[in-house]
């Protein structure tokens, strides 16, 4: 399959269409069900249609991070048979930025800090930033709205969140934003939530929230099991 | 001597430089009554420690050339091999490892798991190198060793389980509890050579009982009867000794010891935990490649009545001729024996049969499985495997990295000269990835290595050991061409100048070569090239890829096929056919859309947080991209890639960026294309070369 073949088929054009996306998403998710190889789907999506990544990751090594990126990549190859594999995967590398911190290291100055860095000396200029392993559970809420004007300062920039939800958040209805995260949704502009089927098996995506109103709630996508893949 | 297999263990020392190996070492020699003394590295009584035996290595203060020692510690035998910590003297700790059944990985209590050590760990896990952790210079002000267990786990991806806590820290570091005996243990003596056990201090029996519970929680993952006693709590110390050991042999636990070798503390416990936790020959799986078999691997046999397998590791020019270090993987070494190098199918005897320390030597009559030895006067390369003539066995290659860096050195007189040769036959002998030649152009002599300090060390060494003074030129990096796709010849050298003339044809293609440097097809149908000549065209290819059209440079990665060709019953021969190979080469390398490529290196900055801008700008202006940044409290470490053409003198640039704050490590990561604008400057410069 051709590159530009691949990227009209994502399945995540049903989320992210090609033009307009949000400026600000958030994945959310219990603990362990695959909200980190969510993000670096959207991350890949970014990076096959040519944009720059940054991805901040807290709690993770550079190293682990990497090692999402390369699966799922070698995932997509396998499951399209994607052409020119070798040289997509040269410019993924040349576009993306992986920055990592402890978990309390983490703050929305220290970014800005970072970002201003990159912006400024012209060394990276990113078009998407995911952001994964915030505990928005013990991050301030100040924190949380200077984060978000960060991300408004530079124009053209679109990020993504993961946010965890509680166990207890299970019996929230279909196309809620989770009890334990209304706390913060909205600062998002969409917002998805991944969780599992019970009857199904599987991890489902339902989008709980769009500002925008372009993507309908609760289109549904699948994701397998056992890759945290996005079926088509 | 140990006999006992059960009772030897091979271990080597590694860890990120600075943090410690050397000193450690000396404790270790000195506990175990090798040495009578202790010397520092840079200590001031001038004689320098005993494993670093090299006049350069004292002087400079790192370890360059790893040495075998053996010392016996509680009836067990303990080969040591010290590595280096320098990332320019890799194929050294590579080397090391291959014959290394377990080691002992020191990490900095103030520096942590610094790139060096993440380098050394990912190619202990590629030799499957169970290891310990002993975390060092706990003395040091800003000591913390949870927080390097931390970076144990995040960084090196290994399990720490705690097996000792600090008893005070940094200036206040008393002792350590062991968390098996729960016991505080204390060093006293001049040398910390008293251990004394006491009560734990009454403010740490809470933290140690839940770091006790923590360690039998880990160690019960390897153990169903540690676990059933853990629950009905009554576990014994040697279960709890064998389910660790069994955690770190299968790579799923790094057990952490920790104290100050400096400050002589925790050493002997190290000492202990080297002869409980790690493996002994037998625990580890080492395979051969059987040549009369197809090369088809065989697991062997550590035992000492099974045919002889051993690997020469390491070799030395020493006073007394070359000496060999040799790994006995299997069967019995004996002096007066006649053993067989399997490269070279040569039968040498063994004259001499040594141990060594550091520079001493003590001689032994016979060597066991297990064994790390030395041989005198055999004439052998690094990595030939020798065998005894009942069988035919070879230990799998290893892994080198390809030479990235290159000087012109010329001597400066006729003595120099004639030594120059000598130590250079030696070096290349000795390190693979030391590479020396004649360029037949300028009449220079080239040496190639891993970096510039690599050389550089090597430049020192032809001074001081073979009293050689050379010129040093510029270092050039080496580029390399190749090809992008598939090219046709079809060529005929022809030349009737009187007498016998030459002539002949060769037509085939070019094309990229996806794994290697260079493969040769021969596809001729129906004689069309008689066969005597096949190995002509092959010879003539191999001289055009020495240097490619472009820049000068090595050509790598190309396919020749010959499927075409024609001859002549008096004019051809070996010579008319190498050049009609030449004259095709030529022909379709153009075509074949040929590209300059130069070598990447994977650059780690470390230092203070407040410059990771400035660091980071710098990179980038060398061409590097940035591959991530890692950030802990004060402390940042950038990853790039870096050209490096760009990265000569980077080490002045960083000091004055950083007000000397930040170090970087350097080690080659791939060949890549070379961007256009560059290419072509590289380009012109060559033309120029050539035309001068």
């Amino acid at each position: 399959m051709r590159k530009e073949d691949f990227i009209a088929k994502n399945p995540l054009r049903i989320l992210i269409p090609e033009t307009g996306p949000k400026r600000m998403g958030l994945v959310m998710a219990r603990a362990g069900l695959g909200k980190t190889a969510i993000l670096v789907q959207i991350a890949l999506d970014s990076l096959l249609r040519g944009k720059r990544v940054l991805h901040v990751s807290i709690g993770h090594s550079i190293e682990k991070t990497r090692a999402w990126y390369y699966d799922i990549f070698r995932d997509i190859v396998a499951a399209s048979t994607l052409e020119e594999a070798a040289g997509i995967q040269e410019d993924i590398h040349r576009n993306r930025l992986i920055m990592t911190f402890k978990e309390a290291g983490f703050s929305s100055a220290k970014f800005e800090e970072r970002l201003h860095d990159l912006v400024s000396q012209n060394i990276f200029r990113p078009d998407c930033v995911v952001v994964d392993g915030i505990d928005f559970a013990t991050m301030e809420r100040d924190e949380l709205e200077a984060l978000r004007k960060v991300i408004e300062a530079q124009e053209g920039l679109h990020a993504w969140f993961s946010g965890r939800c509680h166990r207890d958040d299970s019996h929230t209805s279909e196309g809620e934003v989770p009890e334990s995260c209304r706390g913060y949704a909205d600062l998002f502009d969409i917002a998805i939530l991944l969780r599992m089927d019970p009857e199904q098996k599987n991890l489902v995506l339902t989008v709980v929230k769009d500002t925008s109103g372009a993507t309908k709630p609760g289109n549904i996508l699948h994701l397998d099991p056992a890759t945290l893949m996005i079926n088509p | 001597m140990a006999k006992d297999l059960e009772k030897v263990r091979n271990i080597g020392i590694s860890a990120h430089i600075d943090s410690g190996k050397t000193t450690l070492t000396e404790r270790i020699l000195f506990y175990t009554q090798r040495i009578h003394a202790i010397h520092e590295v840079r200590g001031k009584d001038g004689v320098g420690a005993k494993m670093d035996s090299m006049e350069l290595e004292k002087e400079r203060g790192i370890t360059i050339q790893s040495a075998a020692t053996y010392c016996t510690w509680k009836d067990h035998t303990i080969n040591i091999i010290d590595t280096p910590g320098h990332v320019d003297f890799t194929i050294e700790v590579e080397r090391a490892l291959r014959v290394l059944d377990g080691a002992v990985l020191i990490l900095c209590s103030v520096g942590g798991v610094q790139s060096q050590s993440i380098t050394v760990n990912r190619q202990m896990t590629r030799y499957k190198v169970p290891r310990i952790a002993f975390i060092n210079k706990c003395d040091r002000s800003g000591a913390n060793p949870f927080r390097v267990a931390g970076q144990i786990r995040d960084k090196l991806d290994l399990n720490p389980v705690f097996m000792q806590l600090p008893i005070g820290l940094e200036a206040d570091l008393k002792g350590v509890v062991d968390l098996v005996l729960m016991k505080a243990i204390y060093f006293e003596g001049d040398s910390g050579e008293i251990i004394r056990e006491d009560e734990i201090p009454a403010n740490m029996v809470e933290e140690a009982a839940k770091y006790r519970e923590l360690m039998l929680d880990a160690a019960a993952m390897f153990s169903d009867e540690l676990m059933e006693a853990v629950l009905e709590g009554t576990p014994t110390t040697e279960m709890i000794y064998e389910a660790v050991r069994r955690g770190t042999l299968a790579l799923a636990m790094a057990p952490v010891l920790m104290g100050s070798a400096y400050k002589n503390k925790g050493v002997q416990l190290l000492l202990d935990a080297v002869t409980r936790f790690l493996p002994m020959p037998a625990d580890i799986e080492n395979t051969a490649l059987d040549l009369n078999a197809g090369e088809k691997p065989v697991i062997l046999q550590s035992s000492p009545d099974a045919p002889l397998v051993s690997l020469a590791f390491k070799l030395e020019d020493g006073r007394y001729g070359q000496l060999t270090y040799i790994r006995v993987y299997q069967g019995t070494l004996k002096k007066g024996d006649a053993i067989v190098n399997s490269r070279s199918g040569q039968k040498v005897k063994i004259g001499r049969l040594v141990r060594m320390h550091a520079d001493e030597m003590e001689e032994i009559e016979v060597a066991t499985a297990g064994d790390i030895v030395a041989l005198f006067g055999v004439d052998c390369a690094s990595g030939d495997t020798f065998t005894d003539s009942q069988i035919s066995m070879s230990m799998s290659s290893m892994h080198v990295p390809a030479p990235v860096i290159s000087l012109a050195i010329i001597p400066k007189d006729n003595k120099s000269q004639i030594n120059m040769s000598k130590a250079l036959n030696r070096f290349t002998k000795e390190d693979p990835t030391f590479k020396s030649f004649v360029d037949h152009e300028t009449n220079e002599t080239i040496i190639s290595g891993m970096g510039e300090l690599h050389l550089e060390v090597y430049v020192e060494r032809m001074r001081r050991e073979y009293n050689s003074e050379v010129e040093v030129g510029q270092p050039q990096v080496a580029y390399r061409e190749t090809i992008t796709r598939r090219a046709e010849f079809n060529y005929t050298h022809k030349k009737q100048t009187g007498g016998s003339g030459q002539y002949g044809r060769v037509a085939g293609y070019l094309e990229p070569l996806e794994e290697g440097e260079y493969e040769f097809v021969d596809s001729i149908v129906g004689g069309s090239i008689p066969r005597e000549y096949i190995s002509a065209c092959d010879k003539g290819f191999k001289k055009s890829m020495e240097k490619g059209p472009l820049a000068e440079a090595p050509v790598t990665g190309v396919r020749a096929v010959i499927n075409d060709g024609a001859s002549h019953a008096v004019d051809s021969s070996d010579i008319a056919f190498q050049l009609a190979a030449i004259g095709g080469f030529k022909e379709a390398y153009n075509k074949a859309a040929p590209v300059l490529m130069e070598p990447i290196m994977k650059v780690a900055v470390e230092g203070p947080t407040e410059f990771q801008g400035g660091v980071m700008g710098s990179l980038n202006q060398r061409r590097g991209i940035i591959v991530g940044t890692f950030e802990e409290g004060s402390y940042t470490v950038v990853e790039a890639e870096v050209p490096l053409a760009e990265m000569f003198g980077y080490s002045t640039v960083l000091r004055s960026l950083t007000q000397g704050k930040a170090e970087f490590t350097m080690e080659f990561k791939a060949y890549r294309h070379v961007p256009k604008n560059v290419a072509e400057t590289l380009m012109e410069a060559a033309k120029k070369k050539k035309a001068s």
